[in-house]
């Protein structure tokens, strides 16, 4: 009987090797250790041996079933592995082509850049407000020290707004926010103002009717014009560059006395002199100076003990200067692969 | 303002080369926008004398010129019809760069070696145009007799020209003695004065009278005999071109020299052809109209200075004379009007009749009536000088307010308390000198006081920061440090509306679509263009009702589609989504801007910040992974139903909604806890059509009004604890008649569900033959969970029969097994 074990041992485990995937092992498994399987029956032919043989032969059956089982653990693991290499093999795909995106959109370059110098300003204390675009003459001229009838007016060539009593303008600046924040407000004040301006303008390539402005303004006691130029320049180190250098130069701004006009360095020639630069070396980005007395005053500030600085500068200049924008057009009358280009802004 | 480099270097002597000239003024406040170079190209152009002209043999409009310039004698082939012999004319030698004579456009070419008809020309005649110096191409330019023979032209001719721009405050520098001033208490240089005329009146006073006080403070005529209407001397002439202004005669340029000079404009009458041989400077009667000598008849409003002989007007008092009364061939005797106008009255004026002139220009900025003297006295000894034989025969003064120098007082303190930094004592009233502001230190109680007195051509200053300017600017802002601000730090608060902003063009931005800015101003063709019918506009802007009262409109609009403030951000969102479908397939975009709702009266608009989304063309363009599809309401409902519980919106529901702009089917109101903040819907295909886009594509917008929605308070976030029991996920279908809302049958099994069900998710709708005709099968897979315990089978069969029991009462539903 034990040459007849011996001989199911060989079959079962070439029977086994030769097993090579998964459905071809459970068929070994049922055929040789399921419940009617060939161990089983051998372990039933032990009433067919003699009495004294049967301890034997019942240790030779379950050895060969311990044997079976360990040899197919191990086989199982094989083909296992053997099946998942090949599947991984077979599911090999090209990385290069595209994968599925998501779509993103882009903030609009200037949205982007008054987050950009709005968070500047913040950093530096200052409270970002806004304010109506729809405004009083009397907030974006008279009470800024620009009388009617002056010339100084002519600088801002204004967009009216039909109204049967006061003179109601599109801003053409945000300046009028300084004389609404210092009449809802007390010193210290600091504030920048982001917003939309409007003026009666032809378009071409560096002037739109519609633009936007950040306005700056601190008013305080000891407030001097060399915190304005430390500011600015601290600014523009921040946007432009750390090696920046940076200049004022006398101007003229009705509502400031006195008024300068604040440029840096030109980052396209460094200082050469350039088609951006106009070969001067240096790019103005804006307007500021110490708030005219007459200002503080129209709105009830004492101007012997309060002093106070205001500056103005262009978003979409500065978008231009920053990136190279070659037309200011692209801004409101471009397309999304224009806007697209954006995306990579960096915003905070 | 054009400043001849060459003239203000006779003003002021200096060594500083013209770029550091340049640099100087424009940091001063003088700000110099270009310099132009005459004469640059002009290396082989050289003087010449015309010593013969011989006829062309083989034609008959040109002649052969012998043209002598140093060594060279040459022969020039001209059609020049003005060349004759004796004259000094600037000669081009092959290889000179000249600007084409026949383009429209400034041309450089270069002068080759021709021959003309069989005649080989050895060089050219240049006309000014050719130059560069003028568009005169008629013929060529002719210099004076005393030019030098056969040196380079630019020796002659050549000059720089500062491009000055003058800002509006800036009267006392709007003149070549002006800008000279300032270059000269820049560079610490005296200014070389030209000669004045010893003058005082004479003869009757009054030959000039002032009818208006209130516009003319100041009138100063002279009659000069024996003058005549010759050309100016070359110099003159020359200044006059290299500032822009055309040479007349020698009596009018005399007055346009002086201007220049001395920025104050003046204008010479023809004597005899004034009625009573005098003058006045009144209002305009009303109706009264005047030609202007730019042949314009115009009519003068009773508002308008006027300078008049004793029957009319002669001249629009400081902008423009009359033609009548100008110099022609025949004046022999001029009166010389010079005054002082009031700057209001010359600019309302000249805004009136669209003439800005030179003068004007000047008068605007509010001139100091004590330079009429001065410039009276600098013409009359140009007069002289031109005219040695001509007489003073009257001179009359009319100023009856004289203005005198004013005093400022600036504390020694106020320069640091402005500056931040403070400069020695010397040298703040070395500046002082310099400007001509004969400063004084006077000691006023324990306070040193700087005292200055100020010209009265300097009306630009007027309080004690103007001088702490003038300081600072000549010495310098280069001398100022760079600090940053003391004193007290006061909290930085963030506007919630701004929060909101951001955070909605952030979230928006996510989702995909990309930020656009558009011009907020409409048109009504516009308003009418959101009616299916275009025939009136609509009762509904977008999420806005229209108002009663009208639209915020411009008085004078850039274009007159841009006349009106936007009520609703819808048509400028068509607008754009027409203009982005011609280049793109799919169009996502979205604009945070406001609406201006007319408040009526003089009353400012209320501006709400709005935000308007619109989808367009295909949801997604055909790739590996995504068949094409149009776009349609659910893909903007479900960026509205991301955005708006980001941004702490909770309780959001989407009622069907009638809007004249919106498909009538596929429109939704937006509403946010009971209150509607904003629409939502596909575009009717006539209003999309409207504004441009093609029938065949799908247009989806929304706007939503984010004052609105602020105002009724947005969620923080809240947390609450996470079961660690598994969740268990059950399916349930509800049948209901096809009328139903999913809404209200969602809200129905989410309240069958009870508090244990943790997400309720609609994910299929059925019709078919399962189910009966007219009903609809909803599916829901519903996610369970308890805090505390796993759930029995118990509760599951419990809320099934709750889930059962409520969508039958509250929809009419009934829950398939």
């Amino acid at each position: 009987m034990h040459g007849e074990i011996d001989q199911v041992r060989n079959e079962a485990l070439a029977a086994l090797a030769a097993a090579q995937t998964s459905s071809a092992l459970a068929e070994w498994h049922s055929h040789y250790l399921g419940r009617r399987g060939v161990l089983t029956q051998l372990m039933r032919q032990i009433s067919q041996i003699p009495p004294t043989e049967r301890p034997a032969y019942g240790q030779a059956v379950n050895a060969l079933k311990e044997e079976l089982s360990a040899a197919f653990t191990a086989r199982q693991q094989e083909v296992s592995a053997q099946e998942l290499a090949q599947q991984l093999t077979a599911e090999t795909v090209d990385v290069t082509l595209p994968g599925r995106q998501p779509t993103l959109g882009t903030l609009h370059p200037v949205t982007a850049m008054i987050r950009e110098v709005t968070g500047i300003f913040a950093r530096l204390g200052f409270q970002v407000v806004e304010g109506p675009e729809v405004e009083y003459s009397a907030y974006a001229f008279d009470a800024l020290n620009i009388p009617q009838d002056h010339p100084a007016r002519d600088v801002w060539d204004t967009i009216y707004i039909d109204s049967p009593g006061r003179e109601i303008v599109l801003r053409p600046h945000t300046s009028p926010m300084q004389i609404r924040v210092m009449e809802q407000r007390q010193p210290p004040i600091r504030v920048v103002v982001p917003g939309r301006c409007y003026r009666y303008e032809a378009v071409d390539a560096t002037h739109e009717w519609h633009f936007h402005q950040i306005e700056g303004l601190a008013v305080d006691e000891h407030i001097t014009m060399a915190d304005l130029k430390g500011t600015l320049a601290a600014f523009a180190r921040q946007l432009f560059g750390q090696e920046r250098r940076v200049r004022f130069r006398c101007d003229y701004f009705p509502f400031v006395e006195p008024g300068v006009d604040f440029a840096i360095d030109c980052m396209f020639c460094h200082g050469e002199g350039c088609r951006v630069c106009k070969g001067t070396g240096w790019i103005e980005i804006l307007g500021a100076g110490m708030v005219h007395p007459q200002v503080l005053r129209n709105v009830g500030y004492d101007p012997e003990r309060y002093t106070g600085w205001a500056f103005g500068m262009g978003v979409e200049r500065l978008v231009m200067l920053k990136y190279g924008v070659p037309d200011i057009r692209l801004f409101y009358q471009g397309d999304l692969r224009f806007l697209a280009q954006f995306s990579r802004t960096t915003v905070w | 303002m054009r400043v001849s480099v060459r003239w203000l270097r006779e003003l002021v002597p200096t060594e500083l080369s013209t770029e550091a000239i340049a640099e100087r003024l424009t940091l001063a406040g003088l700000a110099v926008e270009a310099i132009e170079r005459i004469g640059e190209h002009w290396e082989k152009i050289f003087t010449g004398l015309v010593e013969a002209i011989a006829p062309h043999p083989n034609a008959d409009r040109l002649v052969l010129a012998t043209v002598a310039a140093g060594t060279h004698r040459l022969t020039v082939v001209t059609g020049a019809p003005n060349i004759a012999v004796g004259q000094k004319v600037a000669l081009a030698l092959p290889g000179a760069t000249l600007y084409d004579g026949h383009s429209i456009e400034p041309r450089l070419m270069t002068l080759t070696p021709s021959t003309i008809r069989g005649i080989r020309s050895e060089g050219m005649v240049c006309s000014e145009k050719e130059l560069g110096l003028s568009d005169d191409h008629e013929g060529i330019m002719v210099l004076p007799d005393d030019t030098p023979v056969g040196v380079p032209l630019a020796d002659v001719l050549g000059d720089e020209v500062l491009e000055i721009e003058i800002t509006p405050n800036l009267v006392h520098a709007f003149s070549m003695i002006g800008i000279a001033r300032e270059l000269g208490a820049l560079t610490k240089q005296p200014v070389n004065y030209p000669a004045l005329a010893e003058l005082a009146p004479c003869g009757d006073p009054t030959l000039v009278a002032i009818d208006a006080s209130d516009l003319c403070a100041r009138f100063v005529g002279v009659v000069i005999e024996g003058v005549e209407p010759v050309p100016s001397p070359w110099w003159m002439q020359q200044r006059l071109r290299v500032a822009g202004m055309r040479p007349i005669n020698a009596i009018v340029d005399i007055t346009n020299y002086v201007m220049l000079e001395y920025g104050q404009p003046q204008h010479a009458y023809d004597r005899a052809r004034l009625h009573g041989g005098r003058l006045i400077a009144r209002r305009a009667r009303p109706g009264e109209t005047l030609e202007t000598i730019d042949h314009v008849h115009r009519t003068l409003d009773p508002d308008t200075l006027v300078i008049a002989d004793e029957e009319r007007a002669v001249g629009i008092a400081g902008i423009m004379g009359g033609r009548e009364s100008e110099i022609d061939e025949e004046t022999r005797v001029v009166l010389l009007e010079t005054a002082n106008f009031d700057m209001r009255s010359i600019r309302r004026t000249a805004r009136a009749q669209r003439l800005r002139t030179e003068a004007s220009a000047r008068f605007e900025r509010g001139l100091d009536p004590n330079l009429a003297w001065t410039a009276t006295r600098r013409a009359v000894m140009l007069f002289q000088q031109l005219f040695p034989q001509s007489r003073i025969t009257n001179v009359a003064d009319v100023y009856p307010h004289p203005r005198f120098p004013r005093q400022i007082q600036v504390p020694r303190r106020e320069i640091p308390r402005l500056l931040g930094t403070d400069f020695s004592d010397d040298e703040i009233l070395d500046v002082l000198h310099r400007l001509e502001l004969a400063p004084e230190v006077i000691q006023e109680g324990h306070e040193q006081v700087i005292v200055v007195t100020v010209p009265t051509y300097r009306s630009d200053l007027t309080i004690k920061a103007d001088i702490v300017e003038e300081i600072a600017r000549v010495i310098g802002y280069d001398k100022l440090p760079e600090r940053l601000p003391v004193g007290q730090t006061v909290p930085v608060e963030v506007d919630p509306l701004l929060q909101l902003v951001r955070a909605v063009q952030d979230t928006l931005v996510g989702e995909g679509l990309t930020e656009i800015i558009t011009y907020p101003m409409i048109d009504e063709a516009a308003l009418r263009a959101l009616d299916p019918a275009e025939r009136e506009a609509p009762n509904r802007y977008g999420f806005f009702a229209r108002p009663d009262l009208p639209l915020v409109r411009a008085v004078n609009p850039i274009r007159p589609e841009w006349s009106m403030m936007r009520p609703s951000l819808l048509p400028t969102l068509l607008r754009a989504g027409a203009e982005h479908l011609k280049f793109n397939a799919a169009v996502s975009i979205f604009e945070v801007g406001k609406v201006y709702l007319p408040r009526g009266g003089d009353q400012l608009p209320d501006e709400r910040r709005v935000v308007g989304c619109l989808l367009a063309g295909v949801q997604h363009v055909r790739d590996l992974y995504h068949e094409e599809r149009p776009v349609d309401f659910f893909d903007l409902k479900g960026t509205i139903e991301v955005l708006l519980p980001r941004v702490g919106a909770l309780d959001v529901t989407f009622r069907p909604l009638a809007h004249p702009s919106l498909h009538p089917g596929r429109a939704a109101e937006i509403v946010v806890k009971g209150e509607p903040v904003g629409v939502l819907g596909e575009v009717h295909p006539l209003v999309a059509e409207h504004y441009g886009i093609e029938r065949h594509h799908r247009v989806v917008a929304a706007e939503i009004d984010l004052s609105a929605l602020l105002a009724l308070g947005l969620e923080p976030i809240s947390v609450h604890p996470v079961s660690r029991f598994q969740p268990i996920e059950q399916d349930f279908a509800i049948v209901v008649d096809e009328a139903v809302p999913a809404a209200l049958v969602t809200e129905a099994v989410r309240l069958g569900a009870g508090p244990l069900a943790t997400n309720v998710r609609l994910f299929d709708v059925y019709r078919g033959p399962a189910i009966p005709a007219g009903k609809k099968s909803l599916a829901f897979r519903v996610t369970f969970s308890a805090l505390d315990q796993p759930l029995s089978d118990e509760q599951l069969a419990s809320i099934r029969e709750t889930i059962a029991r409520v969508v039958h009462e509250r929809v009419g539903g009934a829950l398939r097994q």
